[in-house]
Formats: C-alpha cells, structure tokens, sequence
C-alpha cells in the first residue's frame, strides 16, 4: 500500500522519533499511537514504524441483522456543539460523523476526512476530505461544508458552545480568526492556527465535534437528521428511550464495513442502577452504558461480561482557590498531606484503577512526566492546619449523590478526620448540583479522559477558562502551558509538563486520588461494543451473533 | 344538586389557582430557573450565559407577569433579535411568527411545552395519563374486590381465628410502604440469582430465567402478566389492607345491630344473613374510603413507576420535578386537583345512593 493514501508520501518526522521512542522503550505502544496518528500518520503506517503490521478489526466476520437494545439516558437534544454529556452524541452517532475518530487503542482513525497533516510547528493543518462521502440528502460533503462546521465551532457566543474552548487558537473574538479557514480545493482545507495546538485533531475527535450539514441550523439534531452515517433516528423521547434504524434510502461512504444492525434501542432507565439490573433480568437490555461498583459484579454474575477501558478519566477533589479558607496554599497542601490516594482508590472506587498524584495529568498520557512520590503525614497536615489559626474550624466537603463519587468523599473526609482535622460531608442530588459546580469552596467533580495531558490542563486549569472550576491563577503556569502546546516532540515537551505538574502539586490545586478504569457489561452475543476510554457508543460497527 | 355541582366546580378552580401560583412561584426561583437554563443549553455554562439564556428564552419578566401570561390573562413574551427574527412564547407554541405578542396561555387552551421532554405538555400528560389510568384500573381490580373480601370475611365474626389471621394480613401490607414492598418482590421474585425464581427454574417451572420482570418498561407496548404483575401488586396491596380494615369496621359494627340480631332468632342463615341483610350497610364506609384512596394511590404511582421505570402519571411528576419541567409540574398539578376533587365529588353522590338517610341539598 502506498503513503499517498493520505496525501503526502512523507511521515512526519516527529512521528518517526516516536517511533524510535516506542521501540527504546520511552513510549508505550498506546502513547506512540496517539500521537503519530494525531500527526497525519495512518494507523497501518503508525504500525508499520514499528515494524509491526495493524491487528486485524474485527477477529470474527461480523454478522448482519438483528435488533440491539442498549441502556442509556436519554437526554433532550441540542446543537451538538453544545453537547455536554456523551450520551446526547451516541444517540447520534448512526447518521452524524466526525472527522476523525478516536478508537479505543488510542490511534485517530480517519472517517470523513482521508488524511491529514500537521505543519512541523503545529499551526497549519492540512485536512483532505474522503471523496465520495454524500449527506443523506443527496448533497457531496466537500472542504466549505467543513470549513462552515469549523466557524461554527468556535463562534462563542452560542451559549454553551464547548467547541469554542477547544478550538482555542482557532478563535478571535468569539470566532474564527481572519484568514484561520483556507478551503483549497474542493476537498481540501487548511487551518492556520494562531499559536501552535497539537490537540487540535483530538479535539475534532471529541463527541461535540459532530459534523452536520450547513443547513442544520436548528437545535435538534433529531427532528432535523441530516448527516453522512448509515442510520436514521425514528423515535427519540427523553428520559424513556430512542430508536435508530439502517437508512435504507442512503448509500454510506463505507458500505460494508459497518452498519450490522438493523436496528438499536436505547431504553433510559433512570439513574437507579436497580433498575437496570431489572431490567437486563426480564431480558429487555442486551448491554448496559456504564456500570459502576458493586453493579459490574452483579451484571458479571447475570450472565453479561464486563469489558474494561483504561481511561485517564478521574476524580478532582478540588480546592477553590477564591474561597476561604482554601485561598491559603498553606491549607490546601495540609487537606492533601493528609490523604493516602491509595486508600481513596480502595475504599472509594474497589481499586478499579490506579493512583494519581493530584496534578491531573495520567501515565498514559504522552508527555507525563514521572514526580517523586507523594508523601502523606496526618501529623503535619494537622500541625499546618493549626498553624493557619483553623483548628477548630471544620472543613466541608461537598460531593454529587452518585455512589463511587460519594463514597471517594467520604474516604478522603475520613482520613482528613483521622488526622485530627474537623470535616463535615455534604452530598447534594445531581439536580442541584451543577448549578454551582464551579463556585463550591471544596467539592468533587467527574473529569472524563482527553487524550493528552495538555488538553485538560488547557480546559480546567488556564488562568479564567470557563471551566476553571479551582480559580487557579499563575502566570508561570500559563506560560508553561502556551509553551507545552507548541511542542511535537514529546521528550521537549514533557520537560515543559515536568514543571507544569510540579507547579500543580506545588499550589495544592487538589486532591487527585485515581485515574478510573471503567466498564461495561453486555450479552456474550453483542460484539465490538466493549467499553470505550471516551464513552464512545458507536453502534455503526456493533453486530450481534 | 345543581348548586353543590356549582359550588364543588368554584372550589376546585379556586384550589388549582392557588396551587399552581405556588409550583409557579417556587418553580420560578433564581436558582431554579439556573438549574433549568443548565438543563436546556449545557450544565457547564458561565454566569453570564446563564443570564443570556434566562433573559433570552423569557423567563427574565417578573414571576406574576409570566404566571399571567401561562394563565393566559396577559399576552406572551415577545423578543425581536437583532437580524430581525421574532421569538416569544406564542410563537414557539403555535409554530407561528405572526402569534407573537397574543395571549396563549391556560385559557386559551394552551398548556404549554415541556422542556423535559421537548414536547407539547398537552400531549406528554395525555400519553402518561393514559399509562397511569391501565395501571390505576388493574390496581382497582386487584384491590377492590380482595381488600372487600378480605374485610368482609374478617368482620363477620369479630375475634375468631379467620379475623385474627386477616387482620394481622391486612395490616403487614399497609404498614409496609411501596417503596419497601416493591424492592422486597423484586427481590424475591424477579432476580434470576436469588429469591424464588433460580428455585423454580431449577425444577424446570417457568421458561425465562425470572418469574415476573422487575421492570415495567415493556409494559408501555404490550401488557403481560409477567411485566403488570409487581407493580399492580405493589400498589394494591398497601391500598387494600387500609380498605380492608375499614370494610371489617364497618362490618362488625353492622353485625351487632339489632336487626342482625332478630334476623338470627327468627333462624335465618349465617350465609343468608351476610349477603342479604348485612352487606349493603357494611359497604357505605368502605365505598368513600376506596373514592378517597384513588388520590392517596397516586402517591404511591410516583414510588412505584419510578422504582418500575413505567413512564406513567407519576413518574412524569418526578422527571419533572427533578428537571424542574415548570409547565409540566404546573399542569401536572391541575391534573391532580382535578383527580382529587372529581373523586371526591363521585363519592359525595355515590353516598347518596347506599344511604337514602343522606340527601344533598
């Protein structure tokens, strides 16, 4: 096979340092994956640089047909780019692509676009669009009906546009900058970015990044269903279920390698994992979204197998740093000197995932840099604590009724409390919870995975980002973080992420107890529907035996 | 009777009036209408979208404006962006730019949209009402005759061995409250790993893995024995040991009369006496309490639709509630009036036929 299937016959030369990174034995395979992919490699040349030949997708030949029913919430839909739970994107996932797709191995696979390439400073990119992709309205997907998704994404003042934030060196003034979308030819664009991003392509990968037609300019993705993908929704009511069925009056771009089933039913069960587990009793689920806990083992024990992702999804349990008395740096870093993460991570999540150092950036990210290990001294924590004139004073720390977060809390709360410190728990229901999210003085928040260290770090942790959720502020860190963002090579910029997550730990930002793995139970003859490390539920190529 | 309809309907106006303006009201709180904005545009939004959106979708005006324009007393919010394009409340629920600035409200006949379910409330009550009615009637049919049956045979003879047995029956299942009962059946009946069920599957009784399904999902398309069972049972059960204890109050009072007496000594049978002479009198009370307990069900409509995941009346109330859905929870609670008071009236006339000594002026 040629190099020339994606545009141009060189590999990126960071892509190859990787690779001598990868067989030295500095990057794991998954690492070296993500990034030589994110770079414009293919994943068979990706492979290929490691002199190893891409695993075969499916090992069985899939099978056509058959109806699968799924739990999952149902969500009222909306714009897509203002999408905030992964759930509202699967549903959508039948007839709504993406350019790329992030796969469970951790490559970028490329599904409307052929092939890409990143400039060596990481400004331009060069997206080449599949030839041949039609809407199911019969119109040809060419360079402007992307570059109009582009403008879309980064025009922030839609409320709740997420992709605004992700698109960051992509947007001025609330959007596209002048000259940022160049449409080359008919299937050909370039983005110029302002400052160099290297997460640009796994942030197109991201469930807001759906791709729609330029004529959607509703809010409802379902009553207006105009997409590139293989299905058509034909019911969807929040909080009972959803309906998707093959488009019989559409030929998909990939015909034959996807679209098994005939038809999925998503069935919203509410939040009480009782009821699933009822309900895949009674036969009326072949698989579950998510299950947590105690739950994977009952499901296990039903007769449906869990499947396991390794994520560098997490828990922040976080200090905010307007609040008193968690402005004092002093008292912040006592609150983590306090808590073993290794407890937390039994206690708290059934060791099903593995120890974090409280700077938000995971081992399986490609530029973590290894920190010395933290200590924990109960003794001096409270020394501190009292040290600050607080001890008397009693902590409180809020937390979502949802079990494993709850029971994280109280397992940090307990060892604070062990340490002869005054907390008090508060566990406040999901309704409300989220009203405030940011602004609580110390509470817990859920942090899915993002492929690279820096893109959360961007997210949550830039001085006044919306999702700022810890009031963090240094400048020293901006700087650092504008910095990582420019860096291909991963060795230059873990030096840069080195001092990043130094900083992290050193202004006690929070305690950052695990990295979770998470799972999934389904019916052994439901297949390629194991866990996703982004939640992905891509029923196109799930098949049933 | 003309007059009591009158009254009875006046009152039931005024009571829903009152009752709205307080879900209104309480609905209508900042934070509320915060949790709301979150809902519909994205749970991490800034302050400042937060504000946009508020002020964008109408819910900025001042809250007896806006209850005045759901009642339909005072015309929809109207709201013209700056490229021209008019929005308003009319105009996103008649589907038409030109009903901008009318009235469309209660009065009108227009109940709202629900921001739950992206829908006409109208259409979201009419379907779950529905739901809830095939539940409510086989929960009736479950209750009614057994909680009588049992009563009956309880009070006939007061103190023996069968009223003692039933008695104690009937006041385990209204002490235990649905959201106990329920999670008990489905544990013991609906688990293919504990309870009943691997028992009976392992002597080869039943097909299924489970005897009955502890989810009432499926119910909404077709309705079985295996999937309508727990939850009717849940329901009727904690209904029917209340009713049951009433019935056999009221039939141990009437079992002492002096007329049960004379019946005795002129030699008349056990049999004869019960069907004939005793029942009809005994069944007066029992008749308001099973009117009054239909409300009272709708309580444990919301524990046990929630619990059985059955999309019905109930468990729209709790969506709503959780979603802070204000149109829906006000129309919901119209419904409720409604069912409370017509019941109510039902029992009030219903009396006058079992008892001719009553009469409404």
């Amino acid at each position: 096979m040629k190099d020339m299937i994606h545009g141009s016959g060189d590999v990126h030369a960071a892509a190859r340092m990787y690779a001598r990174e990868c067989t030295e034995g500095k990057l794991s395979r998954r690492e070296f994956l993500t990034r030589a992919t994110a770079l414009g490699v293919a994943v068979p040349t990706a492979y290929g640089l490691l002199g190893l030949a891409a695993p075969e997708a499916q090992a069985q030949t899939p099978m056509m047909g058959g109806t699968l029913r799924m739990q999952m919430s149902i969500k009222a839909q909306r714009d897509p780019r203002t999408w905030d739970w992964s759930e509202l994107a699967n549903a959508c996932r039948g007839w709504l692509e993406y350019l790329v797709d992030y796969q469970r191995d951790g490559t970028l696979t490329p599904v409307l676009l052929e092939s890409w390439e990143a400039s060596e400073d990481a400004k331009t990119y060069t997206l080449h669009i599949r030839p041949g992709v039609k809407w199911n309205n019969g119109d040809d997907l060419t360079a402007a009906h992307i570059a109009h998704n582009f403008e879309r994404w980064c025009d922030a003042s839609v409320e709740g546009n997420s992709m605004a934030t992700r698109m960051g060196s992509l947007v001025e003034d609330g959007a596209v900058r002048a000259g940022g979308l160049e449409v080359v030819d008919d299937l050909t664009l370039r983005v110029n970015l302002a400052q160099p991003d290297i997460a640009l392509m796994v942030s197109i990968a991201d469930y807001p990044a759906a791709v729609v037609h330029p004529a959607f300019t509703g809010d409802d993705p379902v009553a207006n269903p105009i997409g590139t993908g293989p299905y058509l929704p034909t019911s969807y009511e929040p909080g009972i279920g959803a309906t998707v069925v093959r488009n019989a009056d559409h030929t998909w771009w990939n015909e034959g390698n996807g679209a098994w089933l005939d038809q999925i039913e998503f069935v919203d069960l509410g939040t009480d994992p009782a009821a699933w587990i009822a309900a895949a009793e009674a036969g009326e689920i072949d698989l579950n979204y998510q299950a947590q806990g105690d739950i994977i083992d009952i499901f296990d024990a039903i007769g449906m197998p869990r499947s396991e992702a390794v994520t560098a999804a997490t828990i922040a349990v976080r200090f905010n740093q307007d609040s008193e008395p968690y402005n004092n740096r002093d008292v912040r870093r006592a609150l983590q000197m306090a808590v073993n993460n290794a407890i937390v991570l039994e206690l708290g999540y059934n060791d099903l995932g593995t120890v974090a150092e409280n700077h938000h950036v995971c081992p399986i990210h490609p530029e973590y840099a290894q920190l010395p290990a933290l200590s924990v001294d109960g003794a001096a924590a409270r020394a501190a604590v009292e040290a600050a004139g607080l001890g008397d004073y009693e902590f409180e720390l809020i937390s979502i009724d949802e079990p494993w977060q709850a029971e994280t809390c109280d397992a940090v709360a307990a060892q604070v409390r062990d340490a002869g410190i005054n907390i008090a728990r508060t566990i406040l229901p999901g309704a409300t919870f989220w009203n405030d999210w940011t602004k609580y003085p110390w509470s817990a928040t859920e942090w899915n995975m993002r492929p690279l260290g820096v893109q959360v770090l961007n997210l949550a942790y830039r001085s006044g980002v919306p999702w700022n959720e810890t009031a963090f502020s240094n400048a020293e860190f901006d700087g650092l973080l504008d910095q990582a963002n420019g860096i291909a090579d991963a060795d230059a910029r873990r030096t840069v992420m080195q001092r990043l997550e130094e900083i992290m730990q050193e202004e006690g930002v929070m305690i950052q107890p695990y990295w979770r793995s998470i799972f999934r139970n389904a019916r052994p003859d439901v297949h390629g529907a194991e866990m996703h490390p982004t939640f992905v539920v891509d029923y196109v190529n799930y098949w049933k035996s | 009777m003309l007059l009591f309809l009158l009254r009875r309907i006046g009152v039931m106006f005024v009571t829903a009036l009152c009752l709205t303006l307080v879900v209104f009201y309480l609905t209508n709180l900042p934070a509320k209408l915060e949790t709301l904005a979150k809902t519909q545009a994205g749970s991490r939004m800034t302050d400042e979208e937060v504000a946009r959106w508020i002020d964008r979708n109408g819910y900025g005006s001042p809250v007896l404006v806006r209850y005045g324009e759901w009642l339909g007393v005072l015309p929809g919010w109207v709201r013209e962006a700056d490229d021209g394009t008019v929005t308003g409340r009319c105009v996103a629920l008649r589907d038409d730019p030109a009903a901008a600035g009318t009235r469309c409200g209660l009065l009108q006949g227009e109940w709202g949209f629900s921001t739950r379910f992206r829908d006409e409330v109208a259409s979201v009550i009419g379907a779950r009402l529905g739901a809830t009615g095939l539940l409510m009637m086989w929960v009736l049919i479950v209750m009614v005759p057994m909680a009588l049956l049992v009563g009956v045979l309880a009070g006939m003879r007061e103190g023996s061995r069968t009223d003692r047995t039933l008695s104690t029956f009937a006041i385990a299942t209204t002490a235990t409250p649905e959201y106990v009962s329920g999670v008990l059946f489905i544990a013991l009946l609906a688990s293919s790993t504990v309870g009943l069920s691997p028992l009976l599957v392992s002597w080869g009784w039943i097909d299924g893995p489970v005897l009955f399904q502890g989810n009432a999902r499926s119910a909404l398309d077709t309705i079985t024995l295996s999937n309508f069972t727990l939850p009717v049972l849940t329901i009727a059960l904690y209904g029917m040991g209340y009713v049951a204890r009433i019935t056999r109050a009221s039939m141990t009072e009437v079992m002492t009369q002096q007329y049960i007496r004379t019946a005795r000594l002129k030699g008349v049978s056990f049999a004869n006496i019960v069907l004939k002479h005793a029942l009809r009198n005994a069944l007066i009370a029992p008749f308001t309490v099973i009117m009054l307990q239909i409300p009272w069900l709708l309580n444990g409509v919301v524990i046990s639709e929630v619990l059985f995941s059955y999309p019905g009346f109930g468990w729209t109330l709790y969506e709503a509630a959780v979603n802070n859905d204000i149109e829906l929870l006000l129309a919901s609670s119209v419904v409720a009036v409604i069912v409370v008071l017509v019941t109510q009236l039902m029992s009030d006339i219903g009396y006058v036929y079992l008892n001719p000594r009553i009469r409404i002026s």
